[in-house]
């Protein structure tokens, strides 16, 4: 008891939101979702457990209520206070309270499942929480992942020294006959932010001029007799450069990628959800 | 003949430089390669890339090398003239060549490079943003597509009138919430079929627009006398329930819920029953129907049906079963005489054996025979279970035994007379007829006095074997109970028909083919009857062996609607009906016929 009193007071709380407050919320979270699996045990529903029974409405009830207030942290995170309502106690609240409706949910289904807009909602509301998990996770692993992979590299740095590498090659390939400028033109002509999600997820680019480039290059050198004026090595040499930088770049952006792709499943498919809750509590009650 | 070149350039700062230089030849040549007039040092463009040359006073000529182009005016073309009083623009590669001609008839080149795209240093191509369309967007997308889909176009679908075809996609289908049962499976889609009105709860009327024969359990005000009240929490769910319009309580769908999967309708579980039969009684003094509420703790003694006075049209009542309880259905007929395993008739089963194919006693299926469904038994009919061993032949002509005809009294009688010939004399034509007869025919000698006069002094000596048959020892007295002829000396003999019913208990459903696993002996008592009015119904403590209530440990759990219809038909309840067919819909016959005869 003392030591933690001590740790809280003295020194800076390292805590994080998972942490905050001795894991307030991940009790809270408990339970909630052990109460809630305690009463559908002993609540004999007839003929069989579903949402359509007082106690699937109260679930149902409670689950719309924390859904709605989880997507408030959207609006609440814009503003950064601390104290006992701060913006890392709402997180943690989000975060806990945001687990137990796997439970409180999925409970208020009863296990019936189907394709219609019911089951849609609750897809969707699986689909918002899977994202958040796979967030956090991220959060916990890329960040070091992340910066092993640039080494001491910042972001301009890593985009300048892909522009000077490109500079280079343009200048060492001025002697080339126009084929092989080509080739290497089109290496400096792509644009390593180019590709869609796909390209940014896997950090493998299929049509990579610069691979292209080099294979073609080293094609050429190989059928020459060896000489120490020959501009392609300097152009094989740079390529060689470039490929290394690029996968550096390609694995950067592919981590950053991990850790930003599930706010665009978080966000988006929390409204889907809201929508589909509404259509799935007025169609209940339309054809009450 | 001069070019001037003016070569122009930008510092980092955005200044411009102006490089000019004279070149005093007729030609100019563009390229990648180091010795040419203009160098671009583009790596699309080739080492000699083409060569401007001028063609007299006005005119210059733009030849690129072979195999390449370049842009006069705008159009790629690998050679061209341009009228240097007019001016033009040729562009290789990424540089851009103004031609125009100065006040000393110079032709001035003025060459810029074309920026390379400057990529946006903004960070946000290292960002998912750079790939992915914003999330806004996608928001507002994502939304508007799933309110169209399973909000608007649902509403829609019910707005609009029914489609005769029906072959309209069934917008709604979105929302059904589980399928129908298998007795409303062909309202799949047809969700207005019970859903009648928006935002109003299921109703009765919906469910009576085609269950039109419904029976009441009750009249409605009995029943709402007999509902337990509610306690505390029942009176809080049934408040919300009435702010939620739901309908009262005893609506069809209390019992009878859908959307549960496909498949037979869930039977309805027992507390639907017992909330109101646990006490009913104290709630309904009136009643004739004892509590219920679990059968195997808090149900009735069965009441079979028995007639208390036999005969053509006999008195019954329902009747508590106890020791001792008899039943007057006209017949003699010691069960344990006929189950005896060591007796006459079991030595007589022997003899037969191989002819019927008895065992070495008689067992019960030797006369009892199941309907077809199995659930009860046929009534024992004498030619075909008694007469094995009960025969009732009387004479034989050549190698045919001559019997007497069971159940038909007059005819029998009159096999009888035939047989002894002792029929009176036939009666005279005269006698019949509606034609008025006159006085003086009952004279002697006249047609009366003659026809009387032999149909009374000819005396059948049938009469004796008649009155045999009817009496102690004879052939109907030993099974039947006889009724004497009203006067001395009559041959009126009577014989009580017999009560056979297949159903004793009329009010609760029992399925004999569910139990043959079972032997007959198990629950009925019949190897220790000596007495044909034994009623060998078993009693509830029989069947409390195996059966117990709906939650109970009994090896078989048994709700109410295993035996009891809610509806007060003759058909097998719910349970029972699912047992025998369960791909059957509810409503439908079942297989071998399932209803009570």
């Amino acid at each position: 008891m003392s030591t933690t009193s001590r740790q809280r007071s003295g020194g800076p709380n390292h805590d994080g939101f998972l942490r905050h407050a001795g894991f307030r919320w991940l009790k809270v979270a408990l339970a909630l979702s052990g109460v809630a699996i305690l009463a559908y045990a002993l609540i004999d529903v007839q003929p069989r457990p579903n949402g359509g029974s007082w106690y699937g409405y109260t679930l149902g009830t409670i689950a719309t209520l924390l859904i709605l207030w989880l997507t408030l942290l959207g609006v609440r995170k814009r503003a950064m206070t601390a104290g006992r309502w701060s913006l890392k106690g709402w997180t943690s609240a989000h975060v806990y309270l945001g687990l137990s409706l796997i439970v409180i949910a999925t409970l208020h289904t009863g296990f019936q499942f189907g394709w219609n807009v019911h089951t849609l909602a609750y897809a969707l509301m699986m689909l918002v929480i899977a994202s958040g998990v796979w967030g956090i996770a991220a959060y916990a692993f890329v960040p070091r992942m992340l910066s092993d992979n640039r080494e001491e590299l910042t972001q301009p740095q890593m985009r300048d020294a892909l522009r000077a590498i490109d500079r280079q090659l343009n200048d060492a390939a001025q002697p080339l006959d126009p084929a092989d400028a080509a080739i290497v033109d089109r290496s400096i002509d792509q644009d390593p932010f180019g590709g869609g999600l796909w390209r940014r997820l896997t950090g493998h680019d299929p049509r990579c001029a610069t691979a292209a480039a080099q294979e073609a290059i080293r094609e050429r050198i190989g059928s020459r007799p060896d000489s120490a004026t020959d501009p392609l090595d300097r152009v094989d040499a740079l390529l060689e450069r470039k490929a290394g930088m690029l996968t550096r770049l390609r694995r950067h952006l592919r981590l950053k990628a991990m850790l930003e792709i599930w706010l665009y499943v978080h966000v988006p498919i929390t409204f889907a959800l809201i929508a589909a809750l509404t259509a799935h509590i007025v169609s209940v009650f339309f054809y009450w | 003949m001069t070019f001037l070149l003016r070569q122009l350039s930008r510092t980092a700062e955005g200044r411009e430089i102006v490089r000019a230089t004279k070149v005093e030849r007729d030609t100019v040549t563009i390229g990648r390669a180091s010795g040419s007039d203009i160098i671009v040092p583009d790596l699309a463009v080739a080492p000699q890339h083409a060569v401007i040359a001028r063609k007299g006073a006005r005119r210059i000529s733009v030849t690129a090398e072979t195999g390449f182009k370049v842009e006069i005016d705008g159009r790629a073309t690998s050679a061209g003239e341009i009228d240097v009083t007019r001016g033009g623009e040729v562009v290789v590669g990424d540089a851009r060549i103004m031609v125009a001609r100065d006040g000393d008839g110079a032709i001035v080149l003025t060459v810029t490079r074309t920026a390379v795209d400057a990529e946006a240093d903004d960070e946000s191509v290292f960002s998912l943003a750079h790939v992915l369309p914003g999330k806004r967007p996608m928001v507002y997308v994502l939304i508007a597509t799933v309110l169209a889909i399973f909000l608007v176009w649902p509403i829609w679908h019910f707005a609009r009138p029914a489609d005769p075809q029906g072959g309209r996609i069934q917008a709604d289908r979105s929302w059904t919430p589980g399928p129908l049962s298998a007795a409303h499976h062909g309202l799949e889609g047809n969700c207005k079929a019970c859903h009648v009105q928006a935002f109003v709860a299921v109703r009765d009327t919906a469910c009576v627009s085609c269950h039109k024969d419904v029976h009441d359990h009750a009249p409605p005000a009995r029943l709402a006398t007999a509902r337990s009240p509610l306690g505390l929490g029942g009176r809080i769910l049934a408040s919300w329930a009435g702010a939620f319009n739901k309908p009262d309580r005893g609506a069809c769908v209390d019992c009878h819920r859908e959307h549960e999967g496909a498949g037979p309708m869930p039977p309805t579980p027992q507390v639907f029953c017992a909330d109101c039969h646990t006490a009913l009684k104290d709630r309904l003094a009136d009643t004739r129907i004892g509590n219920a509420g679990d059968f195997g703790t808090v149900h009735p003694q069965f009441r079979p049906l028995v007639a208390a006075a036999p005969g053509a049209q006999p008195v019954l009542a329902r009747v508590t079963i106890g020791p001792g309880l008899r039943e007057a259905n006209g017949l003699k007929f010691p069960h344990m005489l006929h189950l005896d395993m060591r007796g006459g008739v079991a030595r007589m089963a022997q003899t037969l054996k191989g002819r019927y194919g008895f065992s070495d006693a008689l067992a019960c299926a030797d006369c009892h025979k199941p309907t077809a469904d199995g659930a009860r038994f046929l009534p024992v009919d004498m030619e075909r279970d008694c007469k094995m061993c009960h025969s009732l032949g009387f004479d034989r002509i050549g190698g045919t035994v001559r019997t007497l005809r069971h159940g038909d009294i007059a005819q029998m009688i009159a096999d009888l007379r035939a047989m002894y010939r002792s029929t009176g004399p036939d009666r005279p034509l005269e006698l019949g007829g509606m034609a008025r007869r006159r006085p003086g025919q009952y004279a002697q000698g006249q047609v009366y006095h003659a026809w009387f006069g032999a149909a009374a002094t000819r005396p059948g000596s049938a009469d004796a074997a008649i009155r045999q048959v009817f009496s102690q020892g004879g052939a109907c007295y030993d099974c039947h109970v006889v009724t004497p002829p009203g006067t001395n000396g009559s041959i009126d003999w009577g014989v009580v028909p017999v009560r056979q019913p297949s159903r004793y208990l009329m009010h609760g459903w029992f399925d004999h083919a569910a139990h043959s696993t079972q032997s007959c002996a198990s629950c009925h008592a019949a190897g220790k009857s000596r007495d044909a009015a034994d009623v060998l119904v078993p009693g509830i403590e029989t069947c409390r062996s195996c059966h117990g209530g709906e939650g109970s440990a009994a090896k078989v759990p048994s709700s109410c609607a295993m035996c009891h219809s809610y509806h007060q038909k003759q058909d097998a309840p719910w349970r029972s009906r699912r047992r025998l067919s369960p791909a059957a819909t509810p409503e439908a016959a079942l297989p071998g016929g399932g209803r009570a005869p």
